[in-house]
C-alpha cells in the first residue's frame, strides 16, 4: 500500500511540480508582489502593504472602475448567450439526422482555429464599410453597425465573436445528454408526453449537473477576456472595451507598475472565486445529482 | 525482472523530470560567464584594434526587432564588425514581436543584452530613469569619427540635457505620397517637393477635394456628390500622433508647454491644426475616417490601385513603393505656418551593466555606418544617420539617387525638409508621454469620428492629462 503510494506520487510528480513551480509558486509570489511597489526597472522595491489596493478601490485609478464595470458588461452578455446557445446547438447535435457527425464537427471546428487567425476572420467580417455582416444587412435593408468602431456596440461585438468559439461548451454538453438513459424517455413516450415534456422533465433536470459545470468555466473564462482587447480593439474606441485583464497587462508589461498588477490580479481572482462561490451555492436548489443529494 | 523492469521505469521518469526542470530553468544566451576583467581591449577612437589585450575573446549580445531584411542588414554590418575585431563575437537576438514584454522580463532576470534596440514611446526612458544606459555623450565628445555634430538632426535621445541615452541609426520623416498619373489624369499640377513652394493648408483641402470622386465620378466640390460612397480619397490621413505631430509643429503647437509645465494639446495652435484634420475626414470628406481607413490598404497598394490619390506618411514607405510598379512620387508637406517634419527612428541603448562599454560602442557604431546598411538605404526603408551623407553630392548619389525608391521630388520635400525644418518626435522630450496619450488618444477619437470638436475634446481632458505632464527633457530643471 505504501508503495503504491509512492509509485502514484512519482509518477503524478510531473503534475503535481508543475502546479507547485508554476502555478502556486507564482501565486504566492504575485500576492507577495501585490503588497510592495515592486517596479521591473527600479532597483528598490519597499514593501508597502494594502497601498495597492487601497489606490485600487479609492477611485483615484478611473480606469480600475471602468475596466471591471466594461468586464461586468461582458460576462452577464456572455454568460446566458454562451449557455442558451450551447445547449440548444446541443440539442440539435443530439438528434438523430444524418450527417450528425459533420454537423458537430463543423459546430467545433472554430474551437481549433487560433485565436489570433478567428479575430482577423472577424474583424473582417464586421467591418462597418466592407464586411459580410453589414452588406447582407444592407442587402436585407436592416440597419447596419460600426460593430468594433463604435462606443455601444463593441461589447456585444466582442460577445458576437467569441460566441463562434463555443464548440468546447457544445461538446461538454453532448457528452451531459448522452448520458441520459433512454429508459426516460420511453417512460414519457408510454405516459404520452410530448417533445417538451421531455425537454422540461427529463433532458434539462438530468443536464443540470453539466450546465452547472460549464456555467462555472463560462464565467471564469469571461472574466479573463483579453485575446480580443488584445488583437482587435486594443481598449478603444475611447476605451470602451478596455477588459479588465487588458487593462492588468497593459499596467504590468507595458507601465512595468508589477506591483500594482498584481494586486489587481488578486482583485480578479477574488471576484472569480465570489461569483463561483454563489453559483455553487445556489447550486443545491436547481442542480440534480442522479445518485441522490450531494453530501 | 518485473522488479527490474520497475525500477527501469523508474529511472526513466527521473531522468525526464530532471531534464524538463533543468530546461526549464536553464538560462538562454551567452555572454554571461565570458571573463569579467573589463579592460578595454583598444581606445574607442582608434581604427584598428592595436591594444596590447586585444586577442581577449569577448561576446557581445544586442537585441533587435525588425522585418527579415533589417535584422539582414544588421547581420552585415556586424559581419563587417567582427571582421575589424576578430577577437569580439556579436551574439544578435532577434525578437520580432513582444519585444518590450521580453525586454521586460530579461531587465526582471537581470540578463540584459549589452546593446538593446529601444523605442523612445514605450520602454526607454522608464528605463533609463533607473539609470540602466550609458550616457553616450560620454563617447561621442571623445570619439574621433563621429560626434554630435556628424548626426543629422533629432536621431539622439536625451534623458536630460547631456545625457544622450540612445542614437538612432537613421531618421525617418515624412511626405506627401502621391500617384502621378491622378494628378495627370485630373489636369491638376502635383504637390510641390520645395518647401518654399509648399502648399497651403487651404490650397492642400482645395486639391484634394478635385480629387475625392464617389462612385458616380463627381468629386469632393461638385453640388451632388455622395460622401457615402466614395470611390477614390483626395488624401489618406492616418491619425496617430507621428502623422498629426507634424501640422502641430507646423503651426506652432506642441503636445506640452514651452517650460514644461503645461499641456498644450488644448492651446488654439494644437486644437487649430487637429481641427483641420479632423475637418478632411468630417467636413470635406477627402480623407477617411478611422472607420473607413481599415479598408485602405497599405499606402504603396493604397495609392496603385488609385484608393487614394496622396497619403501622409513615413518616407519608410519609399520601399514598398518602389516595388510597386507604378508612378508615384513625393511632394512636401502641405504647411500650417511653417514647413516641417517630425523625425521618428528607433534607437540603440547601450546597457550599464554591459562589461565592455569601448567595444559596445564600436558596435553601435558599426550599426551606424551608413556604409554597412546600404541594402537598406537603396530600398528606401532606412535613411543615414550621418549628416555628410546628404550633404556630400558623392555620398548621396549612393543612396539617393537614380533608385525607384527615391522619385525626383525625394531631395527636395524629404531631404531639404529634414535637413532644415525638422522636429523632434514628442517621445524624445515629453516625459511620460505614453500616460499623457492615453489619455489624448481615447478622446482624440471623438474628434476623428466627429462627435466632438478638437476644443471640446481637449478641453474635457485638459485637467487630467495635465495631471500627468511631468515636464521636458530638453529643459533643464
Amino acid at each position: 500500500m505504501r508503495k503504491g503510494l509512492f509509485y502514484g506520487l512519482l509518477f503524478t510528480s510531473p503534475a503535481i511540480l508543475g502546479f507547485i513551480i508554476f502555478t502556486l509558486g507564482p501565486m504566492i509570489a504575485s500576492l507577495v508582489l501585490s503588497m510592495t511597489d515592486y517596479n521591473v526597472f527600479k532597483e528598490q522595491t519597499a514593501f508597502v502593504g494594502i497601498d495597492n489596493y487601497s489606490k485600487l478601490f479609492s477611485g483615484e485609478d478611473e480606469l480600475f472602475y471602468k475596466s471591471l464595470g466594461i468586464t461586468f458588461y461582458f460576462v452577464i452578455l456572455r454568460v446566458p448567450a454562451v449557455i442558451i446557445i450551447s445547449f440548444v446547438i446541443a440539442l440539435l447535435l443530439n438528434l438523430n439526422v444524418r450527417g450528425r457527425a459533420i454537423f458537430r464537427t463543423i459546430i467545433y471546428l472554430p474551437s481549433i482555429v487560433p485565436a489570433v487567425a478567428s479575430a482577423m476572420i472577424w474583424m473582417w467580417l464586421l467591418n462597418p464599410d466592407l464586411g459580410l455582416v453589414n452588406s447582407m444587412l444592407k442587402w436585407l435593408h436592416l440597419p447596419t453597425s460600426n460593430w468594433f468602431y463604435s462606443e455601444g456596440s463593441v461589447i456585444p461585438s466582442v460577445v458576437l465573436t467569441t460566441l463562434w468559439g463555443i464548440g468546447g461548451t457544445v461538446v461538454i454538453f453532448l457528452a451531459g445528454l448522452s448520458g441520459i438513459p433512454k429508459q426516460y424517455y420511453e417512460a414519457i413516450d408510454v405516459d404520452g408526453g410530448g417533445w417538451y415534456s421531455k425537454l422540461r422533465h427529463i433532458t434539462i433536470p438530468m443536464v443540470t449537473p453539466t450546465i452547472f459545470f460549464n456555467t462555472i468555466m463560462t464565467i471564469i473564462g469571461s472574466f479573463q477576456v483579453f485575446n480580443e482587447a488584445y488583437i482587435l480593439t486594443q481598449g478603444g474606441p475611447n476605451n470602451q472595451s478596455l477588459f479588465y485583464v487588458f487593462y492588468l497587462w497593459r499596467t504590468g508589461f507595458r507601465d512595468t507598475e508589477m506591483g500594482y498588477a498584481s494586486a489587481m490580479a488578486w482583485v480578479l481572482f477574488i471576484i472569480i472565486l465570489f461569483f463561483t462561490f454563489i453559483v455553487f451555492k445556489t447550486s443545491k436548489s436547481w442542480v440534480h445529482y442522479e445518485g441522490g443529494e450531494r453530501t | 525482472m518485473s522488479r527490474q523492469r520497475k525500477s527501469i521505469s523508474v529511472l526513466i521518469a527521473l531522468l525526464m523530470m530532471l531534464v524538463a526542470i533543468l530546461s526549464a530553468c536553464a538560462k538562454s544566451g551567452s555572454g554571461q560567464g565570458s571573463s569579467n576583467s573589463s579592460s578595454p581591449a583598444n581606445t574607442a577612437s582608434s581604427d584598428s584594434p592595436s591594444g596590447k589585450k586585444s586577442n581577449e575573446p569577448i561576446t557581445l549580445r544586442m537585441t533587435v526587432w525588425g522585418a527579415p531584411e533589417e535584422v539582414a542588414a544588421y547581420k552585415s554590418a556586424i559581419a563587417r564588425f567582427e571582421k575589424k575585431y576578430p577577437n569580439i563575437t556579436v551574439n544578435l537576438q532577434h525578437i520580432p514581436t513582444d519585444y518590450d514584454t521580453k525586454l521586460t522580463a530579461m531587465v526582471a532576470g537581470n540578463d540584459v543584452p549589452d546593446i538593446a534596440q529601444m523605442e523612445s514611446a514605450s520602454i526607454a526612458y522608464p528605463l533609463a530613469e533607473q539609470g540602466k544606459f550609458y550616457n553616450l555623450q560620454e563617447f561621442l565628445s571623445s570619439d574621433r569619427e563621429i560626434n554630435a555634430d556628424r548626426l543629422v538632426p533629432n536621431i539622439s535621445y536625451s534623458l536630460e540635457p547631456g545625457n544622450v541615452i540612445g542614437l538612432g541609426p537613421g531618421p525617418e520623416s515624412f511626405g506627401l505620397f502621391y500617384n502621378e498619373d491622378i494628378f495627370k489624369d485630373a489636369g491638376l499640377a502635383p504637390p510641390p517637393s520645395k518647401a518654399s513652394e509648399a502648399w497651403t493648408w487651404d490650397k492642400f483641402v482645395e486639391v484634394a477635394k478635385k480629387l475625392t470622386i464617389d462612385t458616380k465620378g463627381r468629386n469632393a466640390s461638385d453640388a451632388g456628390f455622395d460622401p457615402k460612397n466614395i470611390k477614390q480619397y483626395g488624401v489618406n490621413f492616418p491619425t496617430w500622433w507621428g502623422s498629426y505631430s507634424n501640422f502641430i509643429f507646423s503651426n506652432g503647437g506642441d503636445f506640452v508647454s514651452e517650460d514644461g509645465k503645461t499641456f498644450a494639446l488644448n492651446q488654439p495652435a494644437a486644437v487649430e491644426a487637429l481641427q483641420k484634420i479632423a475637418d478632411l475626414i468630417n467636413v470635406y470628406h477627402v480623407a477617411p475616417s478611422p472607420v473607413q481607413a481599415k479598408n485602405i490598404p497599405a499606402t504603396n497598394v493604397a495609392l496603385q490601385t488609385k484608393k487614394v490619390a496622396m497619403a501622409i506618411d513615413g518616407q519608410w514607405v519609399s520601399a514598398g513603393l518602389a516595388q510597386s510598379k507604378f508612378r508615384y512620387n513625393v511632394g512636401v508637406l502641405p504647411i500650417m505656418k511653417k514647413p516641417m517634419t517630425t523625425v521618428v527612428c528607433g534607437m540603440f541603448s547601450m546597457f550599464k551593466s554591459t562589461k565592455h562599454p569601448k567595444e559596445a560602442w564600436e558596435l553601435m557604431k558599426a550599426l551606424m555606418d551608413p556604409e554597412a546598411s546600404i541594402d537598406m538605404l537603396t530600398a528606401g526603408t532606412w535613411m543615414p544617420a550621418y549628416k555628410d551623407w546628404y550633404t556630400d553630392p558623392s555620398m548621396l548619389s549612393k543612396w539617393a539617387e537614380n533608385l525607384d525608391s527615391r522619385p525626383s521630388g525625394y531631395k527636395d520635400a524629404i531631404i531639404d525638409v529634414l535637413l532644415n525644418d525638422s522636429h523632434q518626435t514628442p517621445t524624445g522630450y515629453v516625459k511620460n508621454f505614453s500616460k499623457i496619450m492615453d489619455i489624448v488618444n481615447p478622446a482624440l477619437d471623438k474628434v476623428w469620428l466627429g462627435q466632438q470638436t478638437a476644443q471640446e475634446a481637449m478641453n474635457s481632458i485638459a485637467d487630467k492629462a495635465k495631471a500627468q505632464v511631468q515636464g521636458r527633457r530638453d529643459v533643464k530643471g
